[in-house]
Protein backbone atom coordinates (compact mmCIF):
# COMPACT_ATOMS: atom_id res chain seq x y z
CA UNK A 1 0.00 0.00 0.00
CA UNK A 2 3.12 2.24 1.08
CA UNK A 3 4.82 1.54 -2.73
CA UNK A 4 1.37 1.86 -3.87
CA UNK A 5 0.86 5.42 -2.60
CA UNK A 6 4.03 6.02 -3.57
CA UNK A 7 3.69 4.78 -7.41
CA UNK A 8 0.36 6.56 -7.37
CA UNK A 9 2.04 10.07 -6.22
CA UNK A 10 4.42 9.63 -8.72
CA UNK A 11 2.34 8.53 -11.79
CA UNK A 12 0.01 11.47 -10.79
CA UNK A 13 3.10 13.78 -11.71
CA UNK A 14 4.08 11.82 -14.61
CA UNK A 15 0.73 12.98 -15.73
CA UNK A 16 0.87 16.63 -14.91
CA UNK A 17 3.80 16.98 -16.99
CA UNK A 18 2.47 15.27 -19.73
CA UNK A 19 -0.06 17.58 -19.65
CA UNK A 20 1.99 20.37 -19.69
CA UNK A 21 3.93 18.80 -22.51
CA UNK A 22 0.62 18.29 -24.71
CA UNK A 23 -0.54 21.88 -24.57
CA UNK A 24 2.62 23.58 -24.52
CA UNK A 25 3.07 21.16 -28.72
CA UNK A 26 -0.39 22.48 -29.27
CA UNK A 27 0.20 25.82 -28.64
CA UNK A 28 3.47 25.21 -30.82
CA UNK A 29 5.82 25.78 -27.61
CA UNK A 30 8.71 23.33 -26.61
CA UNK A 31 7.06 22.85 -23.37
CA UNK A 32 9.19 21.79 -20.52
CA UNK A 33 10.24 17.91 -19.71
CA UNK A 34 7.12 15.62 -18.89
CA UNK A 35 8.76 14.93 -15.78
CA UNK A 36 8.46 18.43 -15.09
CA UNK A 37 6.37 17.82 -12.41
CA UNK A 38 8.41 15.36 -10.43
CA UNK A 39 11.41 17.74 -10.41
CA UNK A 40 9.19 20.27 -9.31
CA UNK A 41 7.71 17.84 -6.21
CA UNK A 42 12.08 17.25 -5.45
CA UNK A 43 13.21 20.88 -6.03
CA UNK A 44 10.29 22.64 -3.75
CA UNK A 45 11.16 19.96 -0.94
CA UNK A 46 14.80 20.65 -0.82
CA UNK A 47 14.41 24.41 -0.62
CA UNK A 48 14.67 26.77 2.26
CA UNK A 49 10.85 26.97 4.14
CA UNK A 50 9.74 29.01 6.63
CA UNK A 51 5.91 30.20 7.64
CA UNK A 52 5.14 33.86 6.96
CA UNK A 53 4.80 36.22 9.69
CA UNK A 54 1.25 37.02 9.06
CA UNK A 55 0.09 33.50 8.74
CA UNK A 56 -1.81 31.17 10.56
CA UNK A 57 0.95 28.59 11.79
CA UNK A 58 -1.10 25.08 12.35
CA UNK A 59 -3.49 25.73 9.72
CA UNK A 60 -0.53 27.31 7.07
CA UNK A 61 1.20 23.85 8.03
CA UNK A 62 -1.68 21.59 8.91
CA UNK A 63 -3.66 22.21 5.80
CA UNK A 64 -1.14 20.80 3.48
CA UNK A 65 -1.19 16.86 6.46
CA UNK A 66 -4.80 16.82 5.67
CA UNK A 67 -4.84 18.13 1.69
CA UNK A 68 -2.14 14.22 1.35
CA UNK A 69 -4.35 12.86 4.26
CA UNK A 70 -7.66 13.06 2.49
CA UNK A 71 -6.02 12.10 -1.06
CA UNK A 72 -4.22 8.97 0.60
CA UNK A 73 -7.99 8.21 1.90
CA UNK A 74 -9.45 8.60 -1.56
CA UNK A 75 -6.76 6.48 -3.03
CA UNK A 76 -7.63 3.47 -0.69
CA UNK A 77 -11.07 3.89 -0.91
CA UNK A 78 -10.69 3.62 -4.56
CA UNK A 79 -8.29 1.00 -4.40
CA UNK A 80 -10.45 -1.24 -2.24
CA UNK A 81 -13.60 -0.82 -4.46
CA UNK A 82 -15.14 1.24 -2.04
CA UNK A 83 -18.42 3.74 -2.10
CA UNK A 84 -18.33 6.42 -4.82
CA UNK A 85 -19.92 9.03 -1.88
CA UNK A 86 -16.90 8.29 -0.27
CA UNK A 87 -14.86 9.74 -2.64
CA UNK A 88 -17.98 12.47 -3.45
CA UNK A 89 -16.82 13.56 0.15
CA UNK A 90 -13.43 13.76 0.15
CA UNK A 91 -13.78 15.92 -3.32
CA UNK A 92 -15.68 18.33 -1.56
CA UNK A 93 -13.48 18.30 1.28
CA UNK A 94 -10.51 19.09 -0.82
CA UNK A 95 -12.47 22.42 -1.49
CA UNK A 96 -12.22 23.50 1.92
CA UNK A 97 -8.63 22.09 2.29
CA UNK A 98 -8.20 24.91 -0.96
CA UNK A 99 -10.29 27.22 0.96
CA UNK A 100 -7.81 26.65 4.01
CA UNK A 101 -4.86 27.13 1.93
CA UNK A 102 -5.70 30.78 0.76
CA UNK A 103 -6.92 31.75 3.94
CA UNK A 104 -4.12 30.82 6.16
CA UNK A 105 -1.83 32.60 4.60
CA UNK A 106 -2.86 36.31 5.21
CA UNK A 107 -1.96 36.76 1.54
CA UNK A 108 -4.65 38.72 -0.34
CA UNK A 109 -4.05 36.45 -3.75
CA UNK A 110 -4.61 33.68 -1.38
CA UNK A 111 -7.78 34.69 0.00
CA UNK A 112 -9.18 35.04 -3.50
CA UNK A 113 -7.97 31.96 -4.80
CA UNK A 114 -9.52 30.68 -1.39
CA UNK A 115 -13.03 32.74 -2.15
CA UNK A 116 -12.81 31.28 -6.08
CA UNK A 117 -12.96 28.09 -4.58
CA UNK A 118 -15.55 28.21 -2.19
CA UNK A 119 -17.55 29.84 -5.29
CA UNK A 120 -16.35 27.07 -7.84
CA UNK A 121 -17.49 23.73 -4.98
CA UNK A 122 -20.82 25.68 -5.49
CA UNK A 123 -20.97 24.33 -9.02
CA UNK A 124 -18.41 21.24 -9.27
CA UNK A 125 -19.91 19.63 -6.31
CA UNK A 126 -23.46 19.29 -7.32
CA UNK A 127 -21.98 18.40 -10.66
CA UNK A 128 -20.06 15.57 -9.53
CA UNK A 129 -22.82 14.28 -7.35
CA UNK A 130 -24.86 14.32 -10.97
CA UNK A 131 -22.50 11.27 -11.53
CA UNK A 132 -24.60 9.53 -9.33
CA UNK A 133 -27.29 9.14 -11.89
CA UNK A 134 -25.62 5.94 -12.44
CA UNK A 135 -27.04 4.08 -9.29
CA UNK A 136 -29.98 4.09 -11.26
CA UNK A 137 -28.41 1.30 -13.46
CA UNK A 138 -26.48 -0.45 -11.08
CA UNK A 139 -28.39 0.09 -8.02
CA UNK A 140 -25.47 1.07 -5.75
CA UNK A 141 -22.65 3.18 -5.03
CA UNK A 142 -19.68 1.20 -4.53
CA UNK A 143 -16.98 1.56 -7.00
CA UNK A 144 -17.08 -2.70 -6.87
CA UNK A 145 -20.68 -2.98 -7.80
CA UNK A 146 -20.32 -0.61 -10.64
CA UNK A 147 -17.77 -2.74 -11.90
CA UNK A 148 -19.69 -5.77 -11.88
CA UNK A 149 -22.42 -4.49 -13.27
CA UNK A 150 -20.21 -3.45 -16.41
CA UNK A 151 -19.10 -6.72 -16.49
CA UNK A 152 -22.07 -8.08 -17.66
CA UNK A 153 -23.78 -5.25 -19.49
CA UNK A 154 -20.69 -3.63 -20.80
CA UNK A 155 -19.08 0.15 -20.03
CA UNK A 156 -21.25 2.55 -18.35
CA UNK A 157 -19.45 5.10 -20.86
CA UNK A 158 -21.93 4.28 -23.16
CA UNK A 159 -25.03 3.31 -21.44
CA UNK A 160 -25.32 6.74 -19.28
CA UNK A 161 -22.78 8.95 -21.62
CA UNK A 162 -24.37 12.32 -19.92
CA UNK A 163 -22.68 11.13 -16.40
CA UNK A 164 -19.39 10.45 -18.12
CA UNK A 165 -19.58 13.80 -19.67
CA UNK A 166 -20.74 15.42 -16.40
CA UNK A 167 -17.27 13.70 -14.70
CA UNK A 168 -15.16 14.46 -17.50
CA UNK A 169 -15.92 17.97 -16.85
CA UNK A 170 -15.17 17.62 -12.91
CA UNK A 171 -11.50 16.06 -13.87
CA UNK A 172 -11.33 18.86 -16.27
CA UNK A 173 -12.24 21.79 -13.73
CA UNK A 174 -9.58 20.31 -11.32
CA UNK A 175 -7.01 20.22 -14.63
CA UNK A 176 -4.48 23.09 -14.52
CA UNK A 177 -4.47 25.81 -17.44
CA UNK A 178 -8.58 24.68 -18.36
CA UNK A 179 -11.25 26.76 -18.84
CA UNK A 180 -12.85 25.88 -15.17
CA UNK A 181 -9.21 26.14 -13.40
CA UNK A 182 -10.62 30.02 -11.78
CA UNK A 183 -8.75 29.04 -8.21
CA UNK A 184 -5.38 29.16 -9.77
CA UNK A 185 -5.45 31.82 -12.46
CA UNK A 186 -2.62 33.80 -13.07
CA UNK A 187 -4.27 37.52 -12.52
CA UNK A 188 -4.11 35.69 -9.07
CA UNK A 189 -0.66 35.01 -9.05
CA UNK A 190 -1.15 31.24 -7.63
CA UNK A 191 -4.02 31.69 -6.17
CA UNK A 192 -4.75 29.52 -3.04
CA UNK A 193 -1.23 28.15 -3.04
CA UNK A 194 0.80 31.53 -4.00
CA UNK A 195 2.23 31.70 -0.36
CA UNK A 196 2.95 28.36 0.42
CA UNK A 197 6.32 27.48 -1.09
CA UNK A 198 9.12 25.20 -0.12
CA UNK A 199 8.19 21.88 1.42
CA UNK A 200 4.62 23.10 1.68
CA UNK A 201 4.57 23.11 -1.82
CA UNK A 202 6.67 19.62 -2.34
CA UNK A 203 3.61 18.65 -0.06
CA UNK A 204 1.20 20.12 -2.16
CA UNK A 205 2.35 18.59 -5.18
CA UNK A 206 2.11 15.11 -3.59
CA UNK A 207 -1.53 15.77 -3.17
CA UNK A 208 -1.60 16.73 -6.74
CA UNK A 209 -0.44 13.67 -7.81
CA UNK A 210 -2.33 11.94 -5.54
CA UNK A 211 -5.50 13.90 -7.02
CA UNK A 212 -5.00 13.02 -10.46
CA UNK A 213 -4.29 9.50 -10.48
CA UNK A 214 -7.61 9.00 -8.25
CA UNK A 215 -10.19 11.12 -10.47
CA UNK A 216 -8.36 9.73 -13.77
CA UNK A 217 -8.72 6.01 -12.08
CA UNK A 218 -12.07 6.22 -10.90
CA UNK A 219 -13.37 7.98 -13.92
CA UNK A 220 -11.71 5.22 -15.49
CA UNK A 221 -13.39 2.49 -13.44
CA UNK A 222 -16.63 3.93 -13.02
CA UNK A 223 -17.13 4.39 -16.41
CA UNK A 224 -15.37 1.73 -18.45
CA UNK A 225 -14.97 -1.26 -15.56
CA UNK A 226 -11.98 -3.16 -14.74
CA UNK A 227 -8.92 -2.65 -16.38
CA UNK A 228 -5.57 -4.78 -16.40
CA UNK A 229 -3.29 -2.50 -15.10
CA UNK A 230 -1.40 -1.16 -18.49
CA UNK A 231 -4.75 -0.35 -19.76
CA UNK A 232 -5.49 1.29 -17.24
CA UNK A 233 -2.48 3.41 -17.45
CA UNK A 234 -2.98 3.47 -21.38
CA UNK A 235 -6.27 5.10 -20.26
CA UNK A 236 -5.73 7.85 -18.26
CA UNK A 237 -2.79 8.51 -20.49
CA UNK A 238 -5.45 9.00 -23.43
CA UNK A 239 -7.82 10.69 -20.58
CA UNK A 240 -4.70 13.13 -20.12
CA UNK A 241 -4.05 13.88 -23.55
CA UNK A 242 -7.85 14.83 -24.52
CA UNK A 243 -7.61 17.31 -21.33
CA UNK A 244 -4.99 18.94 -22.43
CA UNK A 245 -6.46 19.43 -25.63
CA UNK A 246 -9.79 20.47 -24.12
CA UNK A 247 -7.45 23.00 -22.07
CA UNK A 248 -5.02 24.36 -24.87
CA UNK A 249 -7.75 24.70 -27.25
CA UNK A 250 -10.30 27.10 -24.35
CA UNK A 251 -9.00 30.43 -23.08
CA UNK A 252 -9.97 30.38 -18.91
CA UNK A 253 -13.53 31.54 -18.32
CA UNK A 254 -13.84 34.10 -15.83
CA UNK A 255 -15.40 33.05 -12.39
CA UNK A 256 -19.23 33.67 -12.93
CA UNK A 257 -18.86 32.41 -16.54
CA UNK A 258 -17.13 29.01 -14.98
CA UNK A 259 -19.84 28.66 -12.55
CA UNK A 260 -22.33 29.22 -15.22
CA UNK A 261 -21.52 26.45 -17.41
CA UNK A 262 -21.20 24.06 -14.17
CA UNK A 263 -24.50 25.10 -13.28
CA UNK A 264 -25.69 24.89 -16.62
CA UNK A 265 -24.50 21.11 -17.12
CA UNK A 266 -25.73 19.76 -13.76
CA UNK A 267 -29.32 21.41 -15.00
CA UNK A 268 -29.07 18.97 -17.89
CA UNK A 269 -27.77 16.48 -15.79
CA UNK A 270 -30.93 16.49 -13.86
CA UNK A 271 -33.26 16.34 -16.32
CA UNK A 272 -31.41 13.08 -17.83
CA UNK A 273 -31.78 11.97 -13.83
CA UNK A 274 -35.25 12.63 -13.64
CA UNK A 275 -35.97 11.30 -17.20
CA UNK A 276 -33.76 7.70 -15.95
CA UNK A 277 -35.89 7.82 -12.71
CA UNK A 278 -39.46 8.41 -14.23
CA UNK A 279 -38.19 5.39 -17.06
CA UNK A 280 -37.39 2.95 -14.32
CA UNK A 281 -40.49 3.94 -12.02
CA UNK A 282 -42.52 3.41 -15.52
CA UNK B 1 10.73 9.10 11.43
CA UNK B 2 7.56 8.50 13.47
CA UNK B 3 5.19 9.28 10.24
CA UNK B 4 7.42 6.48 8.18
CA UNK B 5 7.95 4.11 12.06
CA UNK B 6 3.96 4.28 11.81
CA UNK B 7 3.50 3.38 7.85
CA UNK B 8 6.05 0.44 8.05
CA UNK B 9 4.79 -0.91 11.76
CA UNK B 10 1.14 -1.04 10.25
CA UNK B 11 2.12 -2.54 7.11
CA UNK B 12 4.05 -5.71 8.72
CA UNK B 13 1.09 -5.99 11.31
CA UNK B 14 -1.21 -5.97 8.38
CA UNK B 15 0.66 -8.76 6.56
CA UNK B 16 0.58 -10.52 9.47
CA UNK B 17 -3.03 -10.68 9.72
CA UNK B 18 -2.77 -8.85 13.68
CA UNK B 19 -4.30 -4.95 12.22
CA UNK B 20 -7.52 -5.32 9.90
CA UNK B 21 -7.21 -3.57 6.59
CA UNK B 22 -9.09 -0.46 7.43
CA UNK B 23 -7.41 0.06 10.87
CA UNK B 24 -4.11 -0.50 8.72
CA UNK B 25 -5.84 2.12 6.19
CA UNK B 26 -6.62 4.58 8.92
CA UNK B 27 -2.87 4.61 10.11
CA UNK B 28 -1.67 5.33 6.92
CA UNK B 29 -3.99 8.05 6.14
CA UNK B 30 -3.06 9.70 9.61
CA UNK B 31 0.65 8.76 9.43
CA UNK B 32 1.58 9.34 5.58
CA UNK B 33 1.14 12.82 5.26
CA UNK B 34 3.44 13.22 8.73
CA UNK B 35 5.87 10.31 6.88
CA UNK B 36 5.77 12.90 3.36
CA UNK B 37 6.19 16.48 5.42
CA UNK B 38 8.59 14.80 8.05
CA UNK B 39 11.03 13.99 5.16
CA UNK B 40 10.85 16.98 3.38
CA UNK B 41 11.76 18.62 6.65
CA UNK B 42 14.44 16.58 7.58
CA UNK B 43 16.24 16.77 3.58
CA UNK B 44 15.05 20.91 3.13
CA UNK B 45 18.17 23.09 3.04
CA UNK B 46 17.61 25.42 6.12
CA UNK B 47 15.13 26.88 8.30
CA UNK B 48 14.47 30.59 6.92
CA UNK B 49 13.43 34.02 8.94
CA UNK B 50 9.85 34.57 8.72
CA UNK B 51 9.14 37.34 6.60
CA UNK B 52 5.82 39.44 5.90
CA UNK B 53 4.46 38.88 2.47
CA UNK B 54 2.42 41.25 0.07
CA UNK B 55 -1.09 41.86 2.45
CA UNK B 56 -2.08 44.23 -0.54
CA UNK B 57 -1.73 48.35 -1.05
Amino acid sequence: MIAQLILATFTGLLLLGIHRKVIARIQRRPGPPVWQEILHMLKFSFKSTWIPATASTVLFSGVVLVAIGIWTAAFFVMLTGGSLLVIFGIYMLHKIVEHGFGLSSGSPYGKFGGVRSVISAASEIPLFVSVAAIAIFTRSFDISDIIAYQTVHGPLMFIAFPAAVAMYIVILSKMPFGPFSIVESKELVSGYKTEHFGIWRAGLEVCNGLKTTVLLATFLMVFVGQLPILWLGAGMLLLVVSLSFACALTPMLSPFDSVTVQTLVTGLMLCYGAVLFIGVRA
Amino acid sequence: MAGASACITAYIVNMLGILSLWLYAAVLVLSFPVFIIGLFLWWMAEEGKEDIPFIGY
